[in-house]
């Protein structure tokens, strides 16, 4: 376990608790159970897709399609709901399959036609709108299935659904990421592409299934967003990619390749979506949400720079360094 | 050589008439949980070649950062002409007549070998734009001296590392320093080029110039340095003038003990033959080379740097697909097509720049030595990490690493303890052919001592090493056979008891001068 909750987590993790407990002393409705359940609703389509851009981020990739890759998965569902009249379970898998396979294709042609993953998943992002759009004449299809909803809004033993799913996606991802071959691979090729290919790595082949957990990670938020709202629209999703990277950056992942720990992931997720909720409380227009947003990546990536610098000043004191680093 | 020392001790003691033209004084320095340099005081004399020497970690890169202006020293004082100055930046430093060449290049590759030469300081034209004439011409004049043959419009990056190198000397002596300060010069260079830029540094020395010379190659500091300077452990222990300079009292002053002998071969070649190379052929200038290795046998690789030899190990490791040729492992025609398939059939390939292809930067020792046989510790796709941390502690121990090695990303190790890791990688794949591209490049005597009792423990196993090594010393000593490479073909085999360094020699200014006939032509 110390090798999951390692040190990359701590200096999030302190962030969060911070944040939170500022928000939780100036905001009187922040604690109510209610407002904490949504904030686990709100959270969880972001922080599953961040899942997929933070391994992206390791091997040093980028994945910029996933908020369309949303639009085109949502309407992709509504259609084989309402018009193909597909029973739920296939219409799911169907769709889940999609994005493995639209991830495969950003791997591809990223790994083996060697365009630069900024370059072909800017091509996602731009053209899977497109794709969304020539469903249904390119407008929303509403009211799909009478038992998609409770895959979002239902709950167990009094917790919402999207907190299992968290959990579940979550452990899965940091014993992939920390425990399997698969994982170390992917750490190794983000650290050094060069070294990895010549220690037997099928850097290729490793690349490839990064964007393809992507793709598939990316479904799974797909089919709650339309969850969550019964329909597919060809407008959902937007800058969905950017919220997710935003939260990779706030957990420590460099966009550099080789460091990032999917948990701090999870946490960089929270930090946003308390921050959201507590602008939100206060009735602080988007603007201004905005605006904040934008400096929290800054002081989080910054934070990350200057604390190397300033563990190197001051010593052992401030200094996370010498705590165990293993491929993060 | 003689000759040398002599001159050595004359200049001796006339620095101690002449007033020093940079001197430090007491220099501290700390790191987090280091005393990097422990009151450290050096004299530099124009006309002068100083020599400054030690193990990694011993502290010569502290020292040279202070001077350079890079880092700020903790205590002491730095004095130019005996008055106190302060170095804030390295644009500060080169001001006051410092110039560096750090062992990282400082190169920008896209740019022109002009271009670089005047980064920084670019001369301008009347609306202030870049005067591209005036400034090629000026590169041109500053090769020209230097006597090297390079195109001032050339790409730098398109250049080869050793002539790249020469852009980064270039571009310290283009700034007029008094000073010149560089560090691990000679890494990337063949013999030829050595030679080429040891007589431009006696020609600097001539002008007046002083020189500030690192390098782990001591045989060829023993030619060029006028005094030296060793640290150990971020301390003076010899001052200029108190060792002789050669290479034996070197040693001895740098790691503290008497090593006897530098080069502890053992002769553990058996008859079978391993590998069998017939015709090997690949597009990155590979043409048709052959040889064998035999169990226990070390073959070196000699020949200088561009005649082929790391590519024809590429070659053979599947790094650059084979053109042409076969391969056989115990007499067995093996297909290569990748490392993978290499590692597979039992080879190991230790490369060249280590931070280039070999370290990942962002793993402890741990995954850096599990890499390359990751299967051998996965079950069902999942990794066994008690046994990678219990593998990493063996090796730790066995190799002698700094047993931070365990806890710290490997980027924070120094030189030869990255090299340990890295062979280690390889020990853990169990790996029955090794090929050592450079293996003692950029390390300490500490660590070389290391590498070549680990060949000795190899080849006493029955392991075969493929060793390349621009050294020719080390070469001639720790191989049982040399094939000498020219043009990406081996021209001849012979034992390396029957060769000597002359033979070496002439075989790589045959290579030189086919080169320079190249370029004239």
């Amino acid at each position: 376990m110390k090798r999951i909750f390692d040190a990359q987590l701590l200096g999030p993790a302190i962030a969060l608790i911070v944040i939170a407990t500022l928000v939780a002393l100036t905001t009187d409705r922040f604690l109510n159970p209610g407002n904490l359940s949504n904030l686990s609703l709100q959270v969880s389509i972001v922080a599953l897709i961040a899942i997929g851009s933070t391994i992206v981020i390791i091997t040093a990739g980028i994945d910029l399609s996933a908020g369309s890759m949303v639009a085109l998965l949502t309407m992709l569902l509504a259609e084989m709901l309402k018009f193909m009249g597909l029973p739920l379970p296939l219409a799911i898998l169907l769709v889940l399959g999609c994005g493995l396979a639209l991830g495969l294709t950003n791997g591809v042609l990223t790994a083996y036609l060697r365009i630069p993953s900024f370059i072909t998943t800017l091509a996602g992002l731009i053209a899977f709108r497109g794709l969304a759009l020539l469903f249904n004449n390119g407008s929303p299809i509403f009211s799909l299935d009478p038992n998609l909803e409770p895959l979002f809004y239902g709950s167990l033993l009094g917790i919402p659904l999207p907190f299992y799913y968290l959990v579940f996606f979550y452990g899965l991802a940091a014993v992939v990421m920390n425990y399997s071959k698969l994982g170390r691979e992917i750490y190794a090729i983000g650290g050094n592409p060069s070294a990895a290919a010549l220690s037997g790595i099928n850097v290729r082949r490793v690349q490839t299934y990064a964007f393809a957990i992507a793709g598939f990670m990316t479904a799974i938020g797909a089919v709650l967003m339309a969850a969550r709202l019964n329909s597919g629209s060809p407008n959902y999703g937007q800058t969905l990619e950017l919220q997710a990277i935003a939260a990779a950056v706030v957990g420590g992942a460099s966009l550099a390749g080789g460091r990032g720990n999917v948990l701090a992931t999870l946490i960089g997720s929270l930090t946003i979506v308390v921050v959201q909720n507590a602008l939100n409380l206060n009735a602080v227009p988007t603007s201004v949400q905005n605006i904040v947003l934008g400096m929290i990546i800054l002081a989080a990536v910054g934070v990350d720079m200057w604390r190397n610098e300033l563990s190197s000043k001051i010593g052992a004191l401030f200094s996370f360094s010498s705590a165990k680093q293993r491929g993060a | 050589m003689k000759a040398e020392l002599i001159r050595a001790k004359t200049m001796t003691s006339i620095s101690e008439i002449k007033e020093p033209l940079w001197e430090v004084i007491d220099l501290v320095k700390r790191y987090p949980g280091v005393l990097a340099n422990d009151h450290v005081s050096l004299k530099l004399f124009e006309g002068s070649i100083h020599g400054l020497l030690g193990e990694n970690g011993c502290g010569k890169s502290t020292l040279i950062k202070m001077l350079s202006g890079v880092q700020p020293p903790d205590a002491g004082r730095i004095r130019c002409r005996g008055e106190d100055v302060q170095l804030h930046s390295p644009t500060d430093a080169r001001a006051k007549g410092i110039a560096t060449v750090f062992q990282e290049f400082s190169i920008v590759p896209s740019l022109t070998v002009a271009e670089n030469i005047f980064l920084g300081r670019l001369p301008t034209g009347r609306f202030g734009g870049v005067d591209w004439t005036v400034m090629n011409r000026e590169a041109k004049s500053v090769l020209a001296e230097m006597e090297v043959d390079l195109d001032p419009e050339d790409i730098t990056g398109n250049l080869s590392v050793a002539e790249q190198q020469l852009v980064e000397i270039a571009k310290a002596l283009a700034s007029d320093a008094r000073m010149i300060i560089l560090d691990e010069p000679t890494a990337a260079l063949g013999l030829s080029e050595i030679d080429h830029l040891h007589k431009l540094l006696r020609r600097m020395r001539e002008k007046g110039c002083a020189i500030l010379y690192v390098s782990h190659r001591l045989d060829e500091v023993e030619r060029i340095v006028d005094e030296v300077t060793i640290l150990r452990g971020g301390q003076v222990v010899r001052a200029s003038g108190e060792t002789e300079i050669s290479v034996d009292n070197i040693v001895a002053a740098m790691i503290g003990e008497d090593v006897g002998e530098h080069y502890p071969k053992t002769d553990n070649s058996r008859e079978e033959i391993v590998l069998e190379a017939h015709g090997l052929t690949t597009a990155k200038g590979v043409s048709g080379a052959s040889f064998s290795v035999r169990a226990g046998e070390v073959l070196g690789l000699g020949g200088v740097l561009g005649s082929g030899r790391t590519e024809i190990a590429l070659g053979l490791f599947g790094a650059d697909p084979l053109l042409e040729g076969e391969v056989r492992i115990h007499g067995k025609p093996v297909k290569i097509k990748s490392p993978m398939d290499a590692i597979r059939a039992g080879m190991a390939l230790v490369s060249e720049n280590r931070k280039f292809d070999g370290l990942f930067p962002n793993f402890a020792a741990g995954g850096n030595i599990t890499t390359a046989g990751l299967s051998n510790i996965t079950r069902a796709g999942f990794l066994d990490l008690s046994t990678e941390d219990k593998v990493t502690a063996e090796y730790i121990q066995k190799l002698e690493i700094s047993p931070q090695a365990d806890s710290k990303t490997i980027n924070l190790l120094s030189g030869g303890n990255q090299q340990k890791v890295i062979l280690a990688r390889w020990l853990f794949c169990n790996a029955d052919i090794l090929i050592f591209d450079e293996p003692t490049q950029g390390i300490d005597v500490g660590a070389k001592l290391a590498v070549y009792r680990l060949i000795n423990e190899l080849t006493a196993q029955g392991k075969s090493i493929i060793l390349i090594s621009s050294d020719h010393d080390e070469l001639l000593a720790m191989s049982d056979r040399i094939a000498t490479v020219q043009h990406g073909t081996v021209t001849g085999i012979a034992k390396a008891s029957e060769l000597s360094h002359v033979d070496l020699v002439k075989a790589s200014s045959d290579e030189a001068t086919h080169k320079l006939q190249e370029s004239a032509a």
